[in-house]
């Protein structure tokens, strides 16, 4: 491959990683839309190679979130069953789903997305006494974080866990499907099914990110979908943007960002929904 | 407050270092194969050209590999501390990303 097109993948991902990184979005959802409209690639094709980024920004990322003990990793691994039961569902789902309905279900995930970017997410009033009944008593799931504003260790239940794994077991299959991390089904499931403190469901959510998209990627791996010269630079882009996007987030102004964040998502939704008529307003590839 | 939900601690810098140094590991891989893949163009030397290739595969291997590796410590750390359901729990989660790489195969 040319090297300028590696060179042109590593800083459309670098940037799109690093836009995402200042809101502490992921940047997956912009991988898949951009290879095909910027790079004409095949949407399988960058479906594999975006999955290979979203693992990538998991791990890269996951460090100081386990350092700052907010990852609920027992919640993590008991969610995964469902993640990764998920994800090969997506695999075995994505050879039979037509085309245009990929592109379908991209665009209403772009608008949930750009719905979640512009909502106030709020913590849930904490419950104090656990049902010592539930299956998060039972497994042992509720745990405390530290609270950096109010200095001190905050407790958390965790509720209605069998809501949560099918709500997981769905964002597992949009992610293998898609090639995205699924932030925008996680999140809302951990937020309102299982109630959790924002930063514990975003730590939490992140985490469980790697392990889902490895599920996926692995397969995809071992069937040859995966055009390395696609996913190398694009994951190499997307991991260091992560990391530059996490650093600046003080700069700028995040109301702003944000609203940027949303019109640019609704137009890549209005790109991929005219894809999956059939229609293309610019020719695509270089 | 469960007692049981409290420990793992120190094992969450255990987890963060596989998943920082890995990540840190494979961009490096990548990056290098990227650069003897420019260096084989800019240079004429075609004889780099398949080792760029194959480096940047092998990141993009250590990548996916990255978070199963992460799966099976957790199963370790579980297991160590007689932590058995939670043992059971991991060994599923790594049972259905082996079925999932069967399937692709």
């Amino acid at each position: 491959m040319d090297i300028a097109t590696l060179f042109w993948l590593f800083a459309a991902a670098f940037g799109a990683s690093m836009l995402g990184g200042m809101l502490g979005m992921a940047s997956g959802i912009f991988i898949v839309p951009i290879l095909i409209i910027a790079f004409g690639v095949d949407i399988h094709v960058a479906i594999a190679a975006s999955i290979v980024s979203v693992i990538a920004c998991s791990c890269g990322s996951a460090a100081p979130f386990l350092k700052g003990r907010l990852t609920n990793i027992r919640l993590a691994i008991v969610l995964e069953t469902a993640t990764t039961l998920g994800a090969i569902t997506g695999v075995l789902l994505i050879g039979i789903i037509p085309t245009p309905i990929l592109y379908g279900l991209f665009a209403v995930i772009l608008v949930l997305s750009a719905q979640q970017m512009m909502a106030r997410r709020r913590d849930p009033a904490l419950v104090v006494t656990p049902d010592p009944h539930s299956w998060a008593s039972r497994l042992g799931l509720h745990s405390t974080f530290p609270d950096r504003q109010l200095g001190r260790e905050v407790a958390y239940q965790v509720a209605r866990v069998p809501l949560g794994l099918s709500l997981m077991y769905g964002a597992g299959v949009i992610s293998a499907l898609l090639g995205i991390g699924s932030g925008v089904l996680k999140i809302p499931a951990m937020d309102t099914a299982l109630r959790l403190p924002i930063k514990v469901s975003s730590a939490t959510s992140n985490f469980m990110i790697g392990v889902t998209a490895a599920a996926s990627g692995g397969a995809y791996l071992v069937r040859g979908d995966i055009d390395m010269n696609i996913a190398g630079p694009v994951a190499l882009g997307s991991v260091v943007g992560a990391l530059a996007g996490a650093r600046l987030l003080m700069g700028l102004p995040a109301d702003k960002l944000r609203i940027l964040f949303a019109v640019i998502l609704i137009a890549l939704a209005i790109q991929m929904m005219l894809s999956a008529l059939g229609i293309h307003l610019w020719g695509t590839g270089l | 407050m469960n007692p049981l939900s409290s420990k793992p601690d120190r094992h969450d810098g255990i987890i963060a270092g596989l998943l920082w140094y890995g990540t840190l590991i494979a961009s490096a891989v990548i990056m290098t194969g990227i650069i003897l893949g420019a260096v084989a163009q800019i240079d004429g030397a075609p004889g780099l050209a398949p080792t760029g290739y194959a480096l940047i595969k092998l990141g993009v291997v250590i990548f996916v590999l990255l978070p199963i590796t992460r799966v099976a410590l957790m199963l370790v750390i579980f297991a160590h501390a007689r932590d058995y359901t939670y043992t059971a729990i991991a060994a599923l989660v790594l049972a259905i990303i082996g079925v999932g790489v069967l399937l692709g195969l």
